[in-house]
């Protein structure tokens, strides 16, 4: 025994619990949030439940679990949490059943799974279709094929709806709206300039002319997109009747064999990419967050290569190498430890309220009191992720800098390269891995961030895109939304926040995926350069 | 000359100037670098400057300059008003006030004649006789804190109120002020002369109340209620009370009245401060008499309430100016009792007047040698001291704003200060230290920026939150020090590099995990599921060492040709299923351990037995996912240290017949413990400066408390939540500033550090 505890082989194995433990928790996190972000989009099968008091229940099934035993020899009872959905029928989404209240559970074969643009999902029957008031089928066998035939139409049409009133409208609002801020910026010149205003003034007129063509169209498009209507029906016989074009998605996961819910699920999986979000943010799509997060590590990036490069090469080419440059040195890897929120609060004081309100004050005097840069938006939080991330390519290229062997460097200087050309024909292209592994790193290192952006310009809606068709195409003064704020928001701030939860683990999924793949990506490359050099040593 | 050598001259004629041009741009090149990367490099650490200075104004002290002064009488229209009495009550000016602007003031004579004048020079602007006193005169005045109310009391028993009003309009770029007053209904309270008032209405309910000592030595309170059922038709309901009896023959030298008409406070000669409870108006009730001075010789001679109408301020004969607010006391039969908060620096000569700010805790006071002090209630300072010609100043006023002082002598000199005081209420002592706040019954660090209401006092101590990232990152480092530092001694000595070189990067991978991420499930995962297991967390720990000590012995007896296929270190990844068995047990344990430990109710039990609150999220949530984000740091960082130890030192120490674990503890660690330190350095640097997780999983709750089971507000999460709302350059916003200041002082310190520790490292290596 005592041989045993001399070994120290239990101390051994501790330190082996400790790495397992550790290893278990990644292993746990990383099953915890691809369980529940990929489940999310698979259509699972609607329960009806028959309750012995009568009354009847019906929604997807999302947990069960054990209720705390009221004493000693009671035995452990447990409850099944329902979704019912119908929120516009019972007001509450979610509900808790004991399960010996439970007489009987069943799968109806024509439960259909509506998924709509206000008020959620709804778990009914199909009672009846109507169009203009006119009953066309009845009964969920005969309404099925009919609803599954209009849906395609009522896509078109309202593709054709979101198009005058984002684009034609939008772009007609545009106009006027820069034609008055022209008309306020002659009356802040002073002077005469009746002429001109009131060929702006004129020009309005001419806008709101072609706006009342527009918005004949549309009235005429809504009155088509609201022909049809389907009445369901839900399982306590409650009847609602809604148009077919507030439905995005109809199924019936009941009679739906494997191939069909694989195929759903891609569509719906898609749709989550590719869509805008409904109801709040707890709905429907993360588009948006999407494009913002990229717009903003792109405009980050264009910031942070060249200033980042251009600094790493001053340290490690130019300088005189001595205790400043070392303690140069040292700053600028600590910065890499300052809290992002630091960043953040200095973004706020300099960018914002600082250059800003400047730029305004010169440049948008017309639009002022509401500001135009002097207010959070996607420049300046691109600035600021910038700013945090730029010693991580400082440092990055340093090293690559450092691994270039001085041999090279001064067998291009002996063969009369000047030591610009040296630079950036000899020492930049064998360093380029290192600086893309940077690039990479703060790339990875910015999509995660969250704190400094909400504070700098990151809103949970934003009405446009960055980047639309109108000049000067990309709006570097507006706001945006950002996946990982996304999180926070929907997470935190919405109201609904168990049903918005599967949709959090779902973007959570996402912007994981999304920096786990840079970072791999900047590790691989690593390792080639490594290899690379190791090779190019003998 | 042949073709070939005009070829060749030509030939060297381009490759210098070629030569020449490569120069250039070699040249700009280093120019363009080198500026550019000095520029970079500075302009990020101009990030640091930049904080300070916006934190800087926070410290300065008030500026204040004399404006302009003049003498009244120089005045024509004032100048026929004698100065030369002896006795106080018939100085001429009864009152003065100012406008928000401060371009106009005025001065209110006894005999009831407004006279609004420029404060650039003393000329006379306008002159309005106060009508409805119909010829009496003023004897007394009262200004109610929010400068706009003026009340006055006369020879022959009335109190008349008046409201200054002043119009605004540009005339293109100028301002154009034109004062109005607007006189309103005249309060009878009795015959005599009315030597002290006050007089207040109440916005909120209306209503009107009014108490007043008069040349016959009564005090009389006179109230008008109005009736409760409003029908517009009804008159307010008129109540007149004597509290003369209570005074028991003490003179009154100062009265003052709440807005809310809830409570009179009255000043006598003999230094005594009258209580009476005014809330219910059918029966106001006396409270108690308080001796407020050293000695009974000692009058009070300047009463006033700071803004919110809580605190009385208190100025007396021997020039003290102190600070009372009503303190819960088991032995008061009210439950409360007017105590003696702060006392504040005094002057030598006795206290004149006293008025305070209708901004801030601030106020001014002013003596009979000519001294105005500026205080800051809360933070029991004074910030500034100002002079006048050194004679007793008789009448002083704030102006609205709190941007400036006008003040008149005894002389009849006016002067006009500014006063520049931004952030009054912040000092090093209310920023860090206990501060006895309005409404609290002793001291404490509190931190409440945002209030319901206008009268709201920031209170803004950083100890709290400062207090709050440390217990985070405590708790943080408690839980990943121990896994993270005995997983890279494990990967590093007791396995095989294979192995390393797959399980590093999974680790590292693991550090860019966004922090959002972590926060959302710690809050909204994590929290509700540890709720429930609160006794099974406890006992993990304990069951998995005894399950790994179990295997352990097990592994001890497996035979040799079985141990033998196993790589080195691979053995160990048979505890992962006894880890999973060991936290299912656990699980399985923990309503067995519930009931008997805790009764069943864990919840309650820590309440009772230990008091202790538990709160959903918490410091070990906290504690647990920031843990888990810092462990790949301090893994990382650590390993590297660890792994770099030069080879041929282990390879001596088993040599010479060390086993694995003594050659890891003490050759191994001992020089790599710079390393981990440093390691372990960054880890908190990094758990101080964390935002997400502490905002999504605390409640965010500033509170002082240890307690692992209460939340806490850290300085990061606290920046990210207020600065949206802190308007730019206030006072909050700055605060915000310099708690970024610290962060970033904090983490660049303990980051240089630990930097440092492995540069030595690094040398030591190569010596080694």
């Amino acid at each position: 025994m005592n041989k045993f505890w001399k070994s120290g082989d239990l101390f051994v194995w501790l330190t082996g619990a400790a790495l397992m433990f550790s290893l278990l928790m990644i292993a746990g996190l990383m099953y915890l949030i691809l369980a529940k972000g990929l489940g999310f989009f698979w259509p699972s099968d609607v329960a009806e439940l028959d309750l012995q008091n009568g009354s009847k229940l019906m929604g997807e099934i999302i947990a069960q679990e054990k209720v705390p035993s009221k004493g000693e020899g009671i035995p452990d009872e447990y409850r099944t949490q329902l979704k019912i959905g119908n929120r516009d029928l019972y007001g509450l989404d979610f509900r808790w059943v004991d399960d010996e209240e439970i007489e009987s559970i069943s799968y109806p074969k024509y439960a259909v799974v509506l998924e709509r643009q206000e008020w959620g999902n709804m778990y009914g029957f199909i009672k009846e279709i109507t169009e203009n008031r006119q009953v066309i089928s009845q009964g969920n066998e005969a309404s099925w094929p009919v609803l599954e035939s209009l849906m395609p139409v009522y896509a078109k049409i309202e593709a054709e709806i979101k198009a005058i009133e984002k684009g034609d409208i939008g772009g007609i609002n545009r106009q006027i709206e820069s034609y008055r801020l022209k008309i306020r910026g002659l009356e802040l010149k002073g002077g005469d300039n009746q002429a001109q205003t009131q060929e702006y003034e004129s020009k309005i007129k001419e806008e709101e002319e072609k706006y009342k063509v527009e918005e004949k169209k549309l009235s005429v498009l809504y009155k088509e997109f609201n022909k049809d209507k389907i009445v369901m029906v839900s399982v306590d016989g409650r009847e609602k009747e809604m148009s077919i074009g507030n439905i995005v998605r109809a199924f019936r996961p009941n009679s739906m064999n494997w191939f069909q819910k694989a195929s759903l699920y891609t569509s719906r999986a898609w749709g989550f990419v590719s869509e805008y979000p409904r109801e709040a943010n707890t709905e429907g799509g993360v588009f948006p967050a999407i494009f913002g997060t990229v717009l903003m590590v792109i405009l980050m990036s264009i910031v942070v290569l060249p200033f980042g490069v251009l600094a790493a090469l001053y340290l490690s080419e130019y300088a005189k190498q001595g205790t400043l440059v070392r303690f140069i040195r040292i700053c600028v890897n600590n910065l890499a430890g300052v809290p992002s929120i630091v960043f953040g609060i200095f973004a706020v004081g300099f960018f914002i309220y600082g250059l800003g309100h400047t730029i305004d004050s010169f440049f948008y005097q017309e639009a002022l009191p509401n500001p135009t840069f002097g207010t959070g938006g996607i420049l300046w939080a691109s600035l600021t992720l910038a700013l945090l991330t730029v010693p991580v390519v400082i440092v990055a290229t340093e090293e690559g800098l450092a691994a270039v062997p001085s041999e090279i460097r001064h067998g291009s200087i002996a063969l009369g390269a000047t030591k610009f050309e040296t630079t950036w024909k000899i020492v930049i292209p064998s360093a380029m891995p290192s600086i893309l592994t940077g690039l990479i790193l703060a790339i990875a290192r910015a999509t995660g961030e969250v704190a400094p952006l909400m504070i700098t310009g990151v809103v949970k809606l934003a009405p446009q895109l960055p980047v639309d068709g109108y000049f000067p195409y990309v709006h570097l003064e507006r706001k945006f939304m950002h996946l990982g704020f996304h999180i926070y928001d929907v997470g935190f701030q919405s109201p609904n926040v168990e049903a918005a939860k599967p949709m959090v683990f779902t973007t959570a999924l996402l912007l994981i995926l999304i920096v786990i793949v840079l970072n791999l990506t900047a590790i691989i490359i690593r390792n080639r350069l490594k290899k690379k050099y190791t090779t190019s040593a003998v | 000359m042949t073709a070939q050598t005009r070829l060749k001259r030509k030939d060297t004629q381009q490759t210098s100037s070629g030569l020449r041009k490569r120069k250039l741009v070699d040249f700009i090149a280093t120019s363009v670098v080198t500026t550019g990367g000095i520029g970079i490099i500075l302009s990020i650490l101009a990030i640091l400057v930049f904080i300070g200075i916006q934190s800087v104004p926070l410290f300065q002290g008030v500026k204040s300059e004399l404006v302009s002064s003049f003498i009244i009488k120089e005045s024509p229209e004032l100048s026929s008003y004698s100065l030369d009495s002896p006795d106080k009550a018939s100085f001429p000016f009864i009152a003065t006030g100012v406008e928000e602007y401060r371009e106009i003031g005025f001065i209110v004579t006894r005999d009831g004649i407004v006279t609004f004048l420029s404060l650039k020079d003393g000329k006379t602007i306008k002159k309005v006789p106060l009508t409805k006193l119909d010829g009496s005169k003023i004897t007394s005045s009262f200004v109610s804190v929010n400068n706009k109310l003026y009340s006055f009391g006369t020879d022959d028993g009335f109190i008349l109120p008046v409201r200054m009003n002043y119009k605004i309009d540009f005339v293109g770029d100028k301002r154009v002020i034109t004062p109005k007053i607007t006189e309103g209904d005249l309060f009878k309270l009795g015959d005599a002369p009315l030597i002290k008032i006050a007089y207040e209405e109440s916005e909120e309910e209306g209503g009107s109340a009014a108490a007043a000592y008069t040349s016959g030595g009564e005090l009389l309170f006179v109230t008008l209620v109005e009736p409760e059922d409003d029908f517009g038709d009804s008159e307010p309901e008129h109540l007149a009370y004597n509290f003369t009896e209570e005074l028991h023959g003490n003179t009154v030298t100062a009265i003052e009245l709440d807005q809310s008409l809830e409570n009179l406070f009255v000043g006598t000669k003999n230094g005594k401060i009258y209580h009476w409870d005014l809330s219910d108006k059918k029966s106001p009730e006396f409270l108690r008499a308080i001796d407020a001075t050293e000695s009974p010789d000692t009058a009070i001679t300047a009463l006033a309430f700071l803004l919110g109408d809580r605190s009385l301020l208190v100025g007396d004969e021997a020039g003290n100016v102190s600070v009372w607010f009503e303190v819960p006391d088991k032995l008061s039969p009210t439950g409360d009792v007017l105590t003696r908060i702060h006392q504040l620096s005094p002057f030598e000569l006795p206290v004149t007047n006293i008025t305070a700010s209708a901004r801030d805790r601030g106020f001014i006071a002013s003596d009979k040698g000519g001294n105005i002090n500026l205080y800051h209630a809360t933070s029991a300072q004074k910030l500034k001291e100002l002079k006048a010609d050194g004679s007793s100043i008789e009448k002083l006023t704030f102006a609205p704003k709190a941007n400036g002082i006008v003040a008149i002598d005894k002389e009849g000199k006016m002067y006009n200060w500014s006063v520049d005081n931004p952030h009054p209420e912040t000092n090093l002592k209310t920023l860090f230290g206990k501060v006895w706040y309005e409404g609290y019954q002793k001291p404490e660090y509190v931190w409440q920026s945002t209030g319901g209401t206008d009268e709201f006092e920031p209170k803004l101590s950083l100890t709290p939150l400062a207090f709050g990232t440390i217990k985070g990152a405590i708790y943080a480092l408690f839980f990943a020090i121990p896994i993270s530092i005995f997983g890279a001694i494990c990967v590093s000595q007791f396995m095989h590099p294979s192995f390393r070189n797959t399980i590093k990067p999974v680790i590292e991978t693991m550090a860019a995990l966004p922090t959002v991420v972590l926060g959302f499930l710690a809050g909204l995962w994590l929290a509700p599921i540890i709720e429930k297991i609160i006794p099974a967390v406890f006992t993990v720990p304990i069951v998995l060492t005894i399950f790994t000590l179990i295997s352990v012995f097990i592994w001890h007896y497996v035979p040799r040709g079985i141990k033998g296929r196993f790589k080195i270190g691979s053995e160990l990844f048979l505890l992962l299923p006894v880890i999973i068995l060991g936290i299912l047990v656990s699980l399985w344990l923990n309503q067995p351990i519930e009931s008997a430990m805790f009764g069943g109710d864990y919840k309650e039990w820590f309440y009772t037995v230990l008091g202790l609150q538990y709160d959903q999220r918490n410091s070990l949530i906290v504690g647990f996912v920031m843990g888990f984000a810092v462990i790949p740091i301090i893994f990382t960082i650590s390993e590297d240290a660890l792994s770099s130890v030069p080879k041929h030192l282990t390879a001596g120490s088993l040599a010479l017949g060390a086993n694995r674990w003594q050659t890891a503890m003490r050759v191994v660690l001992p020089t790599a413990s710079p390393g981990i330190s440093s390691a372990v350095m960054i880890g908190l640097g990094r758990a101080i400066g964390e935002t997400m997780i502490v905002l999504m999983a605390t409640g965010n709750t500033p509170i002082l408390d240890w307690s692992i089971f209460n939340g806490f507000r850290a300085l990061s999460a606290n920046i990210a939540v207020e600065i949206p709302e802190a308007p730019e350059g206030g006072t909050l916003y700055r605060v915000l500033f310099l708690s970024a200041l610290l962060l970033f002082f904090f983490t660049f310190f303990i980051n240089t550090i630990a930097e440092i520790v492995r540069h030595r490292l690094r040398k030591k290596y190569g010596q080694l």
